[in-house]
């Protein structure tokens, strides 16, 4: 088992993160954020970035954080 | 009386000599005593034609403007002194018209004796024997005699010219009518051909006096269509006689969609004849759709199903219950030791809607999960995301025959004349009538330097600035007040205009600001913006240029918002349209191709709309998105994902990141790959199920303008099954049932199940042609023109897109930015292409550079060229060429060993992981050997092939001893 698939939801989260960060309002971003990994990301993504989330979390963006954090 | 107005009453199988007339006004006539009404502007000729009174004709074709040369079409109008010719003469109210009588009798007898004391008497040997518009019209005219001889000065020893591989040029047969000339010019858009010389000496010439193939020539085959003789003629046709019957279905090439006659000789395919009646091409086609078929019946075609436990094994011929079995005990195996999602498939934006629509049918039924995707995640995922986004509908807004009505146009990052031929010739058409073009893109593309076409702004903008761009397009149009405020007020959400004014109206986005990032002269691109903005009708088509990049979705809502905040959307030559790569790409999207959407684009954790499936399907949907094609290949090299079913497409050569890709292919316990080819990406198959070519089967396909074409049988397929038949005998054999007789008890599945296509059924398709979606109970003969009156989601919605810059950035050791694309005669993959005599025009990919990046590498034309990113490394010749912009290179993708897609990277886009093809920093350095992974590549390919021929040659185990 490796962790290819981690360091791309990472990416991928961060990148999500960085398209929507122009609202000005941490909440509302975080929300869009989240919105868009529960509509387009699989079951197993979403658990995987969560555990990361949950276990170290340090590359995530403060946005992506956020997101992953409320899902 | 005779009334035509109907389209539906015209014969397109008829000729009716000069093209119709779209006028309003009704004028009528009397041609031979018959009285004919017809619209203002009809020639004679055709009013004739309608009322079937068939004038004799050379010159006239009505695809083509009258042109009145050969004068065999004279007729008398009373009150009128001498023989006009009727295909230049239009229709007057009260008009009376005589086409026979014993004087112009004998003027076309006249003509025609002309005409052949310098024709070859050759008939009966002439390839055109049985199809020749002059041996008709000298049998209509009654030509019985020759008075001049044959011993004067003429063409007969005109030396022949076989050098295009489709068609012969024979000189010694023409009659020179420039029928040939003017289809290259009014339909193609080329001018490659012109009459050389006066009188007597006239002669078709194509470049300057050179051979079809040196010359500009695109090979359409326009002018071998027009041709009345067997001057220019199609060489299966001289080898094997004239076709016995045709079958009207649709090109598998690209998302224009094409309509071709497939004239055949039983089940041989002598030649495609483009369909005047497709409501797409109207009857012109490209080099590919027309000549680049040879490949359905190529040697190379695999035609009996193989399987085999390793990838280091060789292949194994087994019979379909066999292989189907061997699969599906496979799959199930894994699922029960890894779980249920441990599988996925592919469905293929080549295959039928039908096809397409089974497969991931097959994946949430039969395997349980939504893990399905399609090519169009690595093309046009972003449109989908983008315009639902902010028009409410994941498809383009007109039909292509709306560009007719533009006055200004915008071609952002798509090359039509290359990679949507008919539609760029169309595109050509309009612009030679005097509308504005601008082009958005990093290369100078063939559009802004064609003949008789003013670009007005060609915006070379680096490529990964996309959206600093078109935020910058539209600052200056907020800037500078040139928005469409009614339309705003009326048909768009307030509050999220609201905030994108705010947001853009910044000083940040103006041009001024964003020149250092897009490359784009302030000045420049002001003048773009006011001509978007101030056309009566402004229309923006876009490609894979605009999609393929890490922010592909924010930049197809930068564009829907310019198309809003000018108004340009909801009525003839305006929009925002897509062009579509593969001939079903928009089919595939529409079928519920995407791991988080049931057909019609119906999200899978609605409850409401996966319980309306669930009742047909008899199954439980899981509510969870499945797996993309990126997250597929991660989750193999995981260990998570271990199965997958993939029909008609090629991976392993057209995804990203080639090492990696195939790194996650070799993970895979059952690959299960169904094609027509031994693909690259069958190469690291466990199962082989032989797939069927379009001609081999019945469906539809959908093209870039929504538009549903029939797709028809006209030979067996080669395996013995349709593509759709092995998806459901799959499915059968894994244990969910599924009993479809014909493709079109699915598409009544499918008009059931999706609200956009209630209407739609085989039925409809027979009578309307073609359908064009939505169509439903309020829009029952289809949508030509989307959002007329609203959008599916009430109001247009602005997006707010940020400008990020992609990773992807040229750096000291990778200093130059690689774009890559396709050109118009090899297709993709080249699988088709590279099988047929496509590969005389570009039988290698090459890398091209500019000049002064060249000779800084001490690089030389014809050089071998290391290409090397942080992906990976291959080797390719240089094409030094000023297309390109300083520090951008450019390559294509047609063939695998060229290795395109070892360099790209797995950078994506960040709504849909569409990969950023078209930005890779790169370094390039001359090189003499090919690259480490070019030899990995070779060996492993040898020995592929190798495990295929002993499955072939193992063969008859009955005959055989």
């Amino acid at each position: 088992m490796g962790n290819h698939q981690l360091t791309s939801l990472i990416k991928m989260a961060n990148q999500i993160a960085a398209n929507n960060t122009h609202i000005g309002d941490e909440t509302a971003e975080a929300e869009m954020v989240a919105n868009h990994l529960t509509k387009f990301w699989a079951r197993s993504m979403k658990a995987q970035i969560k555990e990361y989330l949950e276990s170290d979390g340090s590359e995530l963006l403060p946005i992506a954080k956020k997101a992953v954090a409320s899902l | 009386m005779i009334q035509i107005f109907d389209p539906k009453n015209v014969d397109y199988d008829k000729d009716y000599g000069t093209p119709a007339s779209v006028s309003e006004n009704l004028v009528t006539l009397e041609v031979d005593g018959v009285s004919i009404t017809v619209p203002e502007g009809t020639s004679v000729m055709r009013a004739a034609a309608i009322a079937d009174i068939n004038i004799p004709k050379l010159c006239a074709s009505d695809n083509l403007e009258a042109f009145g040369s050969c004068r065999i079409c004279a007729v008398e109008i009373e009150g009128r002194r001498g023989t006009p010719a009727s295909c230049t003469t239009p229709v007057d109210a009260g008009m009376k018209v005589t086409t026979q009588n014993p004087r112009l009798g004998k003027l076309r007898r006249n003509i025609m004796e002309l005409y052949i004391s310098d024709h070859p008497l050759d008939c009966l040997t002439c390839p055109a024997n049985g199809n020749c518009e002059l041996q008709d019209v000298a049998g209509e005219v009654g030509l019985r005699d020759v008075r001049y001889g044959f011993s004067g000065e003429n063409h007969l020893d005109a030396e022949k010219d076989h050098s295009n591989p489709y068609f012969s040029f024979d000189p010694s047969k023409c009659i020179v009518c420039s029928r040939c000339v003017r289809a290259c010019s009014e339909v193609q858009g080329t001018f490659a051909l012109t009459i050389d010389g006066r009188g007597f000496d006239s002669k078709v010439s194509p470049g300057q006096n050179q051979d079809f193939l040196d010359s500009e020539c695109v090979s359409c085959g326009a002018c071998v269509q027009a041709c009345p003789t067997s001057t220019l003629m199609e060489k299966t046709v001289i080898d094997a006689g004239q076709p016995e019957h045709s079958v009207v279905t649709t090109c598998a090439y690209c998302g224009v969609g094409c309509q071709f006659k497939a004239e055949m000789k039983g089940a041989e395919v002598i030649r495609m004849v483009p369909y005047k009646g497709g409501q797409a091409n109207h009857g012109h086609s490209c080099v590919k759709g027309r000549f680049a078929f040879g490949y359905a019946t190529h040697e190379d075609r695999i035609t009996k199903p193989m399987v085999r436990d390793s990838i280091d094994q060789p292949w194994q011929e087994v019979s379909w219950e066999e292989a189907l079995s061997f699969a599906a005990t496979k799959l199930r195996g894994i699922q029960k030791q890894y779980g249920r999602e441990s599988i996925g498939g592919i469905t293929s934006s080549r295959c039928t809607n039908e096809e397409t629509y089974l497969v991931q049918k097959l994946i949430r039924a039969a395997f349980g999960n939504n893990n399905t995707d399609t090519c169009a995640r690595v093309c046009h995922s972003p449109t989908g995301y983008g315009l639902k986004t902010t028009l409410g509908e994941s498809a383009g807004t007109q039909t292509f025959d709306s560009v007719m009505f533009a006055d200004a146009v915008m071609v952002i990052g798509a090359n039509p004349t290359d990679a949507h031929p008919v539609f760029g010739s169309l595109l050509k058409k309009r612009l030679r009538q005097g509308a504005k073009l601008i082009v958005a893109d990093p290369r100078r593309i063939d559009l802004v330097k064609s003949p008789h076409v003013e670009t007005q702004h060609h915006l070379t903008l680096r490529p990964g600035s996309n959206v600093a761009f078109i935020n910058a397009m539209a600052h200056v149009i907020m800037d500078e007040g040139l928005e469409d405020k009614a339309f705003i007020a009326e048909r768009c959400e307030t509050e999220a205009f609201t905030a994108w004014r705010n947001f853009i109206s910044e000083e940040r986005h103006s041009p001024e600001n964003t020149e250092s990032i897009t490359g784009i002269p302030a000045a420049e691109l002001r003048g773009a913006a006011r001509i978007y903005a101030t056309a009566k009708n402004a229309a923006i088509y876009y490609g894979l240029g605009v999609t393929e990049h890490s922010q592909g979705s924010s930049m197809v809502m930068g564009i829907a918002n310019l198309a809003l905040a000018t108004g340009n959307i909801g009525r003839e030559g305006v929009g925002v349209n897509p062009l579509r790569g593969q001939n079903n790409v928009q089919g595939s999207c529409d079928m519920g191709s995407f791991p988080h959407e049931l057909p019609g684009y119906q999200h899978v954790s609605d409850d409401a709309l996966r319980a309306k499936f669930e009742a047909v399907w008899g199954v439980t949907i899981d509510n969870e998105p499945g797996l993309r094609i990126p997250n597929m290949f991660d989750a193999a090299l995981d260990g998570t994902y271990k199965g997958m079913y993939c029909q008609g497409e090629d991976i392993a050569q057209s995804d990203p990141n080639t090492n990696h890709v195939q790194a996650a292919l070799r993970s895979l316990e059952c690959l299960v790959v169904q094609d027509i080819f031994l693909n690259e990406t069958a190469k690291f198959a466990h199962v082989f199920l032989p797939g069927s070519s379009f001609l081999e089967k019945d469906g539809t396909f959908t093209n870039a303008e929504r538009r549903i074409n029939r797709v028809r049988k006209v030979m067996p397929p080669l395996a013995g099954l349709q593509d759709w038949e092995v998806t459901q005998a799959l499915s059968n054999a894994m244990g969910y049932e599924m009993n479809y007789n014909h493709p079109s008890e699915i598409m009544d599945e499918i008009a059931l199940l999706t609200p956009t296509f209630t209407n739609v059924n085989y039925e409809r398709l027979e009578e309307l042609g073609s359908i064009q979606w939505p169509c439903n109970d309020e829009a029952p003969d289809g949508t030509p023109t989307m959002h007329e009156e609203s959008f599916p989601i009430g109001k247009g919605h602005f997006a707010i897109t940020e400008y990020v810059a992609t990773e992807e950035r040229s750096s000291r050791k990778y200093p130059l930015l690689l774009t890559t694309g396709r050109i118009l005669s090899q297709y993709n993959v080249g699988a088709q292409t590279r099988r047929t005599d496509n590969q005389m025009w570009h039988d290698e990919d090459v890398l091209e550079l500019h000049p002064q990046d060249a000779e800084d590498r001490g690089i030389n034309d014809g050089d071998y060229v290391g290409i090397a990113s942080r992906a990976g490394e291959t080797v390719m010749r240089a094409k030094i060429s000023d297309r390109m912009q300083p520090g951008v290179v450019y390559t294509t993708f047609h063939h695998p060993d060229s290795g395109a897609n070892v360099v790209t990277t797995d950078n994506s886009d960040w709504a849909t992981n569409c990969p950023e093809y078209k930005v890779t920093a790169v370094q390039a350095v001359k090189v003499t050997e090919p690259s480490d992974w070019q030899q990995r590549y070779r060996e492993f390919n040898q020995k592929q092939l190798g495990y295929l021929q002993k499955a072939q040659t193992k063969e008859p185990a009955v005959a055989g001893k």
